[in-house]
């Protein structure tokens, strides 16, 4: 099975070298069929976005690496299921990437108290850590731009659980405000986002 | 009920909600068409955020994921439902009918009837997902329905109720994983009298599990938990007994 897909994919891949890249749409299709080769580009397209996320919330490179294998497997398995009439293949991907990131910080943290509870909060803001790096992609000085629009508390409440990985109820515990002003601000900053970034479902 | 889980759009969207938030609302979802576009737009907002954090993935990864696809089978497609909803990926089934009838179709019922209160467990050894969908789905129709978490020594229980409709759930995650010679059962605990069986349970290799019952719960105080020998026990042994608060 797979030696018949290798070849397939191999005689399809003398054409796409002269080709644009595909769009993930089109990879994810042809990966649902068994093309490996699809799905190695996908990997090529998108493993920057979701590694960077996954490091950012794991903190520990080795972990973010393992986690990541284990997220393109998902989607490797799960490509079969992939529905382009429910949403686009960047955000399924970085979805199932984000909650497999959490759940690995939170299952460590059942088992030992998480000591960078401080650190997030004090040293450094995800946003403002990210934006002092070097990288200044066209893409990410609009998102930062987005960010800097939201009001404060709403950033802070956005940031701690996207790249803190922490649940709402710890987000709370952390700013010392009770849970439905974190839903709420939650919520607010991430319609904001969504209008201004253009994203509508 | 549904104002109260509208609010919860953005933390689902964020991965933010706990387990059983995340459960509660993933069934709303179903139903919800509203909160389902909701969620759609701030996930791909969420997204976006990645942008800030790009970071090439070390080179050795790319060798080990294609390594690891090549030896992986792809999950079959879900057939076509014309009843499914917008946002249910996983859902096989229709959500409307009776639960009892589809857990007839697909399960092996388990009726353990004991001193006249009926209490009735259902489960499938394969965690059939579109059945216990529709059982949890069936309670969050109830107009009286609870949901109350505990913490266990081990992992943590949701026990979703409605007394009106004589129906429970127990959805527990991070139990310890039990051997062939040990089984966890549900207790009904009334608050004058012996514990009731509510049927034996075994959660799955991620310490997850969910258990529908139904019975009479008036009276009932609190649910518990015990660790028993294959085949469960006539009463719970005392100092396994986990309480989950009602």
């Amino acid at each position: 099975m797979t030696a018949m897909w290798f070849e397939r994919a191999a005689a399809s891949g003398k054409d796409q070298d002269q080709a644009a890249a595909r769009s993930l749409e089109d990879l994810i299709a042809a990966a649902s069929r068994g093309d490996e080769r699809a799905f190695a580009e996908l990997y090529d397209q998108t493993s920057a976005r979701v590694y960077g996320m996954v490091l950012r919330v794991i903190r520990d490179a080795a972990q973010a690496a393992e986690v990541t294998q284990d997220i393109y497997l998902e989607v490797w398995r799960q490509s079969t299921r992939f529905d382009s009439g429910k949403g686009a293949v960047l955000p399924w991907l970085l979805m199932i990437a984000h909650r497999r990131a959490v759940d690995r910080v939170r299952a460590a943290q059942s088992s030992m108290v998480r000591d960078d509870k401080y650190a997030v909060l004090n040293e450094e803001r995800p946003y403002d850590s990210v934006s002092e790096q070097v990288q200044t992609s066209l893409d990410a000085q609009r998102v930062r731009k987005v960010l800097q629009d939201l009001t404060p508390a709403q950033r802070e409440a956005v940031s701690l659980a996207y790249f803190g990985g922490y649940t709402h109820s710890e987000v709370a515990q952390l700013l010392k405000i009770p849970l439905g002003t974190v839903k709420t601000r939650i919520r607010d900053g991430l319609i904001r986002m969504r209008d201004a970034l253009g994203v509508m479902a | 009920m549904t104002d109260e889980l509208n609010v919860l759009a953005g933390a689902y969207a964020l991965d933010a909600l706990d387990p059983d938030e995340r459960q509660l609302f993933e069934v709303h979802l179903r139903t919800c068409a509203e909160c389902a576009d909701e969620v759609r737009g701030m996930r791909n907002a969420a997204a976006e955020l990645s942008h800030l954090t790009e970071v090439p993935a070390p080179p050795q990864l790319r060798g080990s994921v294609l390594g690891a696809i090549a030896q992986s089978r792809q999950l079959p497609p879900l057939l076509d439902d014309p009843r499914s909803g917008r946002v249910l990926p996983l859902r096989r089934g229709g959500g409307s009918r009776p639960f009892w009838q589809g857990l007839a179709a697909a399960c092996a019922l388990i009726a353990i009837a004991v001193s006249g209160w009926g209490y009735a467990q259902h489960r499938d050894a394969q965690r059939a997902a579109g059945v216990q969908a529709s059982a949890v789905q069936s309670l969050l129709q109830a107009p009286d329905v609870v949901a109350t978490t505990t913490a266990m020594k081990q992992g943590q229980g949701t026990v979703i109720y409605s007394k009106i409709e004589h129906k429970l759930v127990l959805i527990g995650h991070g139990m310890p994983v039990l051997g062939a010679n040990q089984t966890y059962q549900l207790w009904m605990m009334p608050k004058n009298g012996k514990p009731v069986s509510g049927g034996l349970f075994r959660p799955d290799r991620a310490g997850n599990v969910e258990v529908p019952a139904s019975g009479d719960l008036d009276g009932v105080g609190q649910m518990g938990v015990s660790l028993e020998p294959a085949g469960g026990s006539a009463q719970p042994t005392p100092a396994t007994v986990q309480v989950l608060k009602l």
